[in-house]
Order: C-alpha cells, then structure tokens, then sequence
C-alpha cells in the first residue's frame, strides 16, 4: 500500500538520482571526435597529409645530410624509404584511432581512456 | 573584360603592408595579415568577457555559446590527456579560439585569411611540437627517448624501426602546419576560382558557378570548425603521448 | 604563390607571436576564469538544490510513515474497541438471556404447581360431588341412605381403581 499511496515520492526519487547520475558521468566528447573525422573529404585530407608529411620529413632529412656529408643520392635514397615507412606507420596509426583498421576492435565515444599509439604496434 | 590579376585566384593571399614598420633591419610591418590577427583576437576576448557579463545561472544565447566553447575544450583536454592536462587548458583553448576565428573571419568578403599562410601554420605547429617535447623532456628526462622503441619489436628490428618512429615524430609538426594551411588554402582557391566563372559566364550562365559557391561556403564553414578542431585534439593526444606513454 | 614569399615571413611571424601571446594573457588571466566562475557557481548551486531536495524528499518519506503508522494504529485501536463493545453486547446478550430462561423456568415451575394443586382440589371436589350424587342416586334409586364413611369408602375403593 506504501508504494500505491505516494508514486510522486518514489518519481521524485528516480529523478533525484537520474539528475546526480548525469552530473557524476563524463562528457560525451567522443561523439565529437567521432563527428569530426567522419567527413569524406576531412578524413581523406588527414591520412594523405600525414603520408606526404612524413615522406616530406624523409627526404628533407635526406637531402640536408646528402648536402652537409657530400654523399651523393644515397641518404636521399635511404630516407626515401624510411619517409614513406614513417607515412604508412602514421597512416595506419590514424586509421586505428579512428577505429577504421580491420580486426581492430573499436575505441570510440564513450571511452575516456586516451588512445595509446605504442600498443597498437 | 577585366584583366588577368583580377581573375587570379591566388591574388588573395597577397599580403599587403598597411603600416610599414622596420625595426633593427627587420620588417615588422603591419600588414593585412596583422589585421585581422588583431581583429580576430579582439573578437575572441569581446566574446567571451561580454556574454558572460550577467553572469547568469540560465545562461542566455551568447552565455550559452561561450560556455559551450569553453566546456568543448575542457572536456576535450580531459578526455584526451587526462587530469595532468589541465595546466594546458589556456594555451590549448587559445590555440583552438585563434584558429578558429582565423579560418571563419576568412569567410567574409574582402577579409583576409591569415591560417592560410603556411609561415603562419608552420609556427604554430613548431610552437606545439617544441612546446610538447620540452614538456616531454622536463618531465621523463633522459627516459623521454624510451619513446622512439615501441614496444613488442624483434631486437633485429630496432635498427629500421628506430629511424621509422622518429621520422614518424618529426612529422608531426609538418602534417600539422600542412594540413591546415592546405584546407585553407584550397577552399579559398576554389572559391575564387568560381566566383571568377561567375563574372565570365556573366547573366545567363553565372548562377550555376554562383550556386556551387554558395555550397562552397557552407563547406568551408565546416571545415573551418573542422580544421581548428583537428589541429587542437592533435595536439591534445600528442601531449598525451608526451604526458603518459613515458 | 604569395605563401612562398619569403620577405613577408618576419611581419607575419612577429605579428602572429604578439597576437597569440595576447590572446594567450587575456585568455588565461580574464576570460576563463570567469566563464569558470559561472560554472561553478551552477554547479554548486545545483549541487545543493540537489543535497536540498533529497533531504527534503527524506523528511516527506518520514512523515509519509509517521502518517501511516499512526493511521494504522487509529485504525487498529478502533478495531480493538468494536471488538470490545460486541464482546462486551454479546456478555450482556447472554446474561440477560440466561435471566430470562431463569425467569420463565420459575414461572413455569410455578404454574405447574398450581396446577397440580388446582387438580388435587378438584379431585377432592370430584370426591365430595361424586358422594353427593351416589347418596342421591341410591336414596332415591333404592329408598336407602347411606351413611357417609361408607360412602366415602366406596368412592375412595372406586377412584383408587382408577389411578
């Protein structure tokens, strides 16, 4: 009968602690995340700029060395390759972040813990 | 018809000194690009001081949108790094705010885009970069270039993967300021570049090119937000890195 | 590409450093502070309009039960006095009844003996009336008088026959 008699109580209850329950749970900021990189054009503008920068990083390296020790193409050549390595370990990586590589299981919204890069190797 | 400048759609990016300044043999000009530098950080700080003025507790509209800012940034710097992050809080928030108004105030006719400039996108990804590896640094010592030997790698391997991860590293900066700079640059090209077709296909034709670009600019108002977003939560998971993997 | 000029390089980087660093100062030293205010203001504030509500819905529940129990023992006790006032009706009930057949026992009783004693007269009378009417009828039947004990000793031999 307890119950019966005062439904506004026990109402009042529940949205006591549904109110508490939304202010103790983090904010959902991984939707955003999840928002932001889901753009075609977004998306394909991150992992290409990643590859090129790293080749860029490479062959800059490269050639500065190739200058200052006077070895004709062969740093150049070396850090070619180790360039695109570098692009294709970030191109992955991002795509991990995101969740997109095969047989990666998700980390997206909701997670708080911060993605970690070296674990992914 | 008008002539070739006119039509041309990189004139855009030309800076143009408005007060000419030297100082020790250096040019320091004002520019245009210091222009809307200014007026960028103006907006920024008018915002954010004059909606929260009523210091509300039901926050109106603009009260709303600068609490929203700052909550965006708060919770992305906590989802991202962590509790230890939140000394980075200002400087993370200012990043964010400059880009941003950078990449909008662009938008408007006859502004200036100063993000598009890659000497602009290269300092503030070098200030980032050096900023976060001296973080880095400080806080693990010498322990700070266990980094660049990931984990679970055959011994034989190290002599390839070491180079690899710390090309990787260096290219942050890079990608970074080449990101940004190449939205900005190419949306704005292509704007221009059919706002041009609207003036050659004059009356008859020009409301098609007109039409693209009026999506071009919706478009490029996602990719403002976009761009400083992503610039801002890379930095965030590089300081995590720094912070936490060490 | 006006990007690659490198003469613009110096302004554009001494420019960016001094709005950055001034945007970074207000940043850090006005603006956020008092957004952080007026959020924490909220939050404390909803925090104890939350602490208020549930020690409030706290004593609403208190009060609910002191009602309840006090209602169900109003409630209990009016059963205990019903119960008491029946028991009590039905006692009297029954006493007034056990008098009652107390009562109407004894008058029966009593009527009884009247009646018995009605009968003893009017057997005696029967006895007398019956000696009358034999002391006529033999006078007259058979011109003989009797004389009363041998009367009486006839009718009392008759009547003994009968019982």
């Amino acid at each position: 009968m307890k119950k019966g008699d005062s439904p506004s109580l026990d109402d009042l209850d529940a949205r006591l602690k549904e109110a508490r329950a939304r202010k103790a749970r983090p904010g959902e900021a991984g939707e955003g995340k999840a928002i932001a990189h889901r753009t075609g054009l977004g998306l394909a503008f991150r992992i290409g700029t990643e590859l090129v920068s790293a080749l860029i990083v490479g062959v800059g390296i490269g050639w500065l060395l190739d200058r200052w020790l006077g070895t004709a193409p062969w740093f150049l050549v070396v850090f070619l390759f180790l360039g695109a390595g570098a692009g294709i370990m970030n191109v992955y990586r991002t795509v991990n972040r995101l969740g997109l590589a095969v047989g990666y299981r998700s980390q997206e919204a909701g997670e708080d813990r911060p993605a970690d890069e070296e674990e992914k190797d | 018809m008008a002539g070739a400048e006119q039509l041309n759609p990189l004139e855009q990016f030309e800076i143009h000194r408005l007060i000419p300044i030297e100082i020790g043999g250096v040019d320091v000009s004002f520019t245009n690009s210091s222009l809307w530098m200014v007026i960028a950080i103006t907006l920024v700080t008018l915002f954010l001081t004059l909606s929260v003025r009523r210091r509300a507790l039901v926050p109106g509209r603009w009260q709303s949108l600068a609490e929203l800012a700052y909550e965006f940034i708060a919770n992305m710097i906590r989802d991202n790094v962590g509790q230890e992050g939140r000394r980075f809080f200002p400087f993370i928030f200012t990043l964010f705010m400059f880009i941003l108004f950078g990449n909008m105030l662009g938008l408007i006719p006859y502004s200036f885009t100063y993000t598009s400039h890659i000497i602009v996108t290269v300092t503030l990804a070098l200030t980032v970069f050096l900023g976060i590896t001296i973080v880095g640094i400080v806080r693990h010592g010498l322990r700070f270039f266990a980094f660049f030997m990931p984990q679970g790698v055959p011994i034989a391997m190290m002599p390839l993967m070491i180079p690899i991860e710390i090309l990787s590293y260096l290219s942050r900066p890079v990608s970074l300021s080449i990101r940004l700079f190449a939205n900005m640059m190419a949306g704005h090209t292509m704007m221009k570049v059919f706002a041009g077709f609207v003036v050659i296909l004059g009356l008859f034709g020009g409301w098609a090119p007109l039409l693209v670009d009026v999506a071009l600019t919706g478009f490029e108002v996602l990719i403002a937000f976009l761009q400083a977003y992503v610039f801002t939560i890379l930095t965030c998971l590089y300081l995590n890195d720094t912070i936490h993997l060490h | 590409m006006p990007q690659l000029d490198s003469s613009t390089f110096p302004t554009q980087i001494v420019w960016l450093v001094i709005c950055f660093i001034v945007l970074y100062l207000l940043m850090w030293k006005v603006a956020l502070p008092r957004i952080a205010a007026v959020l924490e203001a909220r939050r404390s504030r909803i925090d104890d309009d939350l602490d208020r509500a549930s020690a409030l819905k706290e004593e609403a529940a208190q009060a609910l039960a002191a009602y309840e129990a006090s209602l169900a023992e109003a409630h209990a006790r009016a059963q205990a006095e019903l119960r008491a006032a029946a028991e009590q009706l039905a006692a009297e009930t029954s006493a007034r009844q056990a008098d009652l057949v107390a009562r109407l026992k004894a008058e029966t009783a009593a009527a009884e003996a009247r009646i018995a004693r009605a009968k003893q007269q009017a057997l005696k009378n029967i006895a007398a009336v019956a000696a009358e009417a034999a002391q006529a009828a033999t006078a007259r039947l058979i011109g003989v008088n009797v004389g009363e004990p041998a009367l009486r000793k006839a009718i009392d031999a008759a009547m003994g026959d009968e019982e």
